[in-house]
């Protein structure tokens, strides 16, 4: 069974990545800072054993091997620990995980919404006036940093025209915002390949085939020449995935969004070693996850690779 | 292994994408006759828990919800809280406080003589090793219940400051029954105290909803609730002010304030808050180990312009590092006078050659110090200093440059002692050994702060943190740029809001208009 094969290989995979990234955060962390002085840096009052008392409280006069396995039998038995701060590390990633994956998941939605129609209208016009607008808007969006177009489309809609709220996650309204914001950054990018893709594929020689046989244009287009595109696109949306979630960091901050990556850089900023911890693991896992699931998606589109 | 992890991780999945689809369906309740007040704050204080925080943003949530013996409202006169009256015993070395009685804690359970006790056993216990707060009431020995509505502090030592900090942070009163009923954990999240608004949720990272309690002993909010939005990025949170999603903004940025100023729909409100911002002086080597060098410096700039143009005007000038509301400051010391001439003479004097290089470290997410680098920068080349300012992350700044004394010749030091007392500033700034001190070992420093802090007398310790503050005006220890106010954004639509200067915000004379 080659596929089973292949999966196992790709969980091993998984596995090693997620240790190496989680014992390089664990070890570059501690070299930063020290909880303990974070904790007291407002206060005029205190002493060396007090530091001392705070740190031996919170674990860190242990060695960083014995933190590090603690903090990966923790992983493992499902409980994440205790963040240093602020209570139970499993419920603080309960309720950020899924804004953050809801985030992600509807801006990909957006974003495919409109480049894949976008890119085939361009393609199959090409050289065309719509094909022309389509190529210009898509560079101007690749030009915009994503935090400004975030907070252009806050004082539009927001402000000037007071319809959607701001910022945070109170109602279903709260995800238009971010998520269109991160959704036209991603289709500035989708929109080229889609139509590349396209170009590719329709000028190949099944399409001439097909067009021969005298099925419909539509047909053409949609069963033979995007099912072919699709592979390449899809291997792109994986790997895009990569980068949304480093993107949705600075999103989430635009726009308050209770998410991962505010709470990441909250534990950051407060050296927060076991929260920061599982956050990154967390991500680090989502992102080899969605690389497995791109895997697998293949054989869905293409019979050829799941025969092989 | 490779198998749990993928079990954990689908069931994991299933989980977030149930509670995602939970979360889009929960849609704002809050359409009855209800007032509630909207309330955005820069920080979230990660635990609400009195004793295991020192952040400025529990001040604005817990002055809310607990309160102490002592009272300290927005003009920072100390008055009577939980307790009605003290005085000190024994050659002042007992302090006996007379509790209030009738006043129960939200849950129901009554506040006594037992509940003090518990508060600080737990504070100076276990518990408050723990947190960063124990520190500060280290000088009480011990508690000791003299009937159900008396208590007397036994004192380890004196402690001049220590009925200010009775008002606010650590001090705050607890119930005991429902801590040791609910556990430690859960009273983080969900805290009870005595005051006039009761937390009913805390979510981390976005918000806390405060409900009115019925059963205040004085008087009652005018709001039946208060909605506390943790808006860290400052956009954001001038963009939900300025669209009417927020009826009160605390920590408005210095960028913003003509933006605030300019909106009808919004005041700004100002007040002279605790925070002064100087550059302290390497004192130790280099060329400003010479008293005429730092002089020069501190002649050389124009604090009055860098509080005019950088800072909207919402700063007051300093002439040592407090503001004119802490004890301890002496009105009669004006900051050094912007002098050039003066200030190149004085180089001459000390053998400086023009074109020197020196530099100034700060810490790099203070985008408006940032630019107050680069004009004092401008300032110093106009006498022949070349300035190179260097930016840290912020943790690396106080953990390793400061506290380690790697700084260049200068270096930014900002610090706002909610208690309004310059011995908060002044010990740590001067005294020997102290972690923020990295330079400056000086016996006459040592016994001035000292014998401040030996004695209740406040006449003694007036003038005392007034001879500091001279010594280190004469010898340029620092270059005292300015007290940063303390800004709020409100809307019109409220009303009775009032300021406080030390970011403990009351919200219960609120009123909202609709």
């Amino acid at each position: 069974m080659p596929i089973l094969r292949f999966l196992i290989q790709r969980l091993l995979q998984a596995v090693l990545v997620t240790i190496a990234v989680t014992l390089f955060v664990a070890f570059a962390i501690r070299l930063t800072g020290d909880p303990a002085i974070m904790m007291t840096a407002q206060s005029s009052s205190v002493t060396e054993a007090d530091l001392d008392r705070i740190r031996e409280a919170l674990g860190l006069n242990q060695s960083f091997i014995k933190q590090y396995f603690d903090f990966v039998r923790n992983i493992l038995s499902g409980d994440l620990g205790e963040s240093f701060f602020r209570g139970s590390v499993r419920d603080l990633i309960a309720l950020a995980l899924p804004s953050t994956l809801l985030l992600a998941v509807a801006s990909m939605v957006v974003s495919i919404a409109l480049s894949i129609p976008l890119g085939i209208y361009a393609a199959v016009h090409k050289g065309g006036a719509a094909d022309q607008i389509i190529r210009v808007l898509s560079l101007v969006g690749l030009s915009f940093p994503n935090f400004w177009l975030g907070i252009m489309l806050v004082l539009m809609f927001s402000i000037t025209f007071p319809i959607l709220p701001a910022s945070g996650f109170s109602s279903w309204q709260s995800i238009l915002l971010p998520a269109t914001t991160i959704g036209i950054i991603l289709t500035a990018t989708n929109v080229r390949l889609v139509r590349t893709q396209m170009l590719e594929t329709l000028s190949s020689q099944y399409v001439m085939v097909a067009r021969a046989k005298g099925l419909s244009e539509k047909t053409v287009i949609y069963k033979h020449a995007l099912r072919n595109a699709a592979i390449s696109i899809v291997t792109f949306l994986g790997l895009q995935f990569g980068n949304l979630i480093g993107g949705l960091v600075i999103i989430e901050l635009v726009f308050n969004w209770p998410g991962m990556g505010t709470l990441s850089i909250e534990a950051i900023a407060q050296r927060d070693y076991p929260l920061l911890q599982a956050t990154v693991s967390i991500l680090a896992i989502m992102i080899v996850a969605v690389n497995l699931a791109v895997d697998l998606v293949y054989g869905l589109i293409d019979p050829r690779i799941r025969v092989a | 292994m490779s198998f749990t992890s993928k079990l954990s991780l689908k069931k994991g999945l299933t989980r977030s994408l149930l509670l995602a689809t939970a979360l889009c369906a929960v849609t704002p309740a809050v359409s009855f006759a209800e007032t509630i007040l909207n309330v955005a704050q820069r920080d979230d204080p990660q635990n609400l828990d009195p004793i295991d925080t020192f952040r400025l943003s529990w001040g604005s949530i817990g002055s809310n919800v607990f309160e102490g013996l002592v009272f300290r409202g927005e003009d920072l006169e100390l008055a009577p809280g939980l307790a009605t009256g003290w005085e000190f015993l024994d050659d002042e070395t007992r302090i006996r406080f007379t509790l209030r009685e009738g006043v129960t804690f939200h849950n129901g359970e009554p506040f006594n003589a037992d509940a003090v006790k518990y508060t600080f056993d737990r504070l100076l216990g276990e518990q408050g090793e723990q947190g960063p707060q124990r520190s500060n009431y280290t000088s009480i020995k011990e508690v000791v219940v003299v009937d159900p509505f008396t208590v007397d502090f036994l004192m380890e030592r004196p402690d001049p400051v220590l009925i200010t900090k009775l008002a606010g942070y650590g001090a705050m009163i607890v119930p005991p029954k429902y801590i040791e009923e609910v556990g430690e954990e859960a009273f983080d999240m969900k805290p009870v105290g005595t005051g006039p608004f009761m937390v009913d949720a805390y979510t981390p990272t976005v918000n806390v909803e405060l409900t009115k309690n019925d059963a205040y002993w004085n008087g009652d909010a005018q709001v039946d609730g208060v909605n506390i939005r943790f808006i860290a990025e400052d956009a954001t949170r001038m963009a939900e002010l300025l669209s009417g999603g927020v009826d009160i903004a605390l920590n408005i940025p210095t960028p913003s304030v003509d933006t605030v100023r300019e909106s009808d729909r919004v005041d700004l409100v100002a007040v002279d808050g605790p925070t002064v911002v100087i550059t302290r002086f390497n004192t130790a080597k280099g060329i400003t180990a010479d008293p005429r060098v730092r002089k020069a410096i501190t002649m050389a700039i124009d604090t009055n312009a860098i509080i005019e143009a950088i800072l909207g005007g919402l700063a007051s000038p300093i002439s040592s590092a407090q503001g004119t509301k802490s004890f301890g400051n002496d009105a009669t010391l004006t900051p050094y006078a912007y002098d050039p001439e003066g200030a190149k003479a004085l180089l001459k004097e000390a053998g400086i050659a023009p074109g020197t290089e020196i530099s100034l470290d700060f810490s790099g997410n203070d985008d408006t110090f940032r630019e107050v680098a680069q004009v004092i920068a401008a300032y110093l080349d106009m006498v022949g200093l070349k300035l190179n300012v260097t930016p840290h992350e912020r943790s690396v700044y106080t953990n390793d440059i400061i506290a380690n004394g790697k700084t260049g010749e200068m270096y930014h030091f900002g610090w706002g002692g909610w208690t309004f007392d310059f011995d908060n500033t002044a010990y740590l700034l001067y005294r020997s050994g102290e972690r923020f001190n990295p330079y400056i070992e000086d016996s006459e420093l040592d016994a001035l702060l000292d014998k401040q802090r030996a004695t209740y007398d406040t006449d003694v310790r007036r003038q005392a943190l007034q001879d500091v503050a001279g010594y280190a005006y004469d010898t340029a220890l620092d270059l005292p740029l300015y007290n940063l106010s303390t800004l709020y954004g409100v809307s019109t639509s409220v009303k009775g809001f009032v300021p406080a200067p030390d970011d403990r915000a009351r919200y219960m004379s609120v009123t909202v208009e609709e």
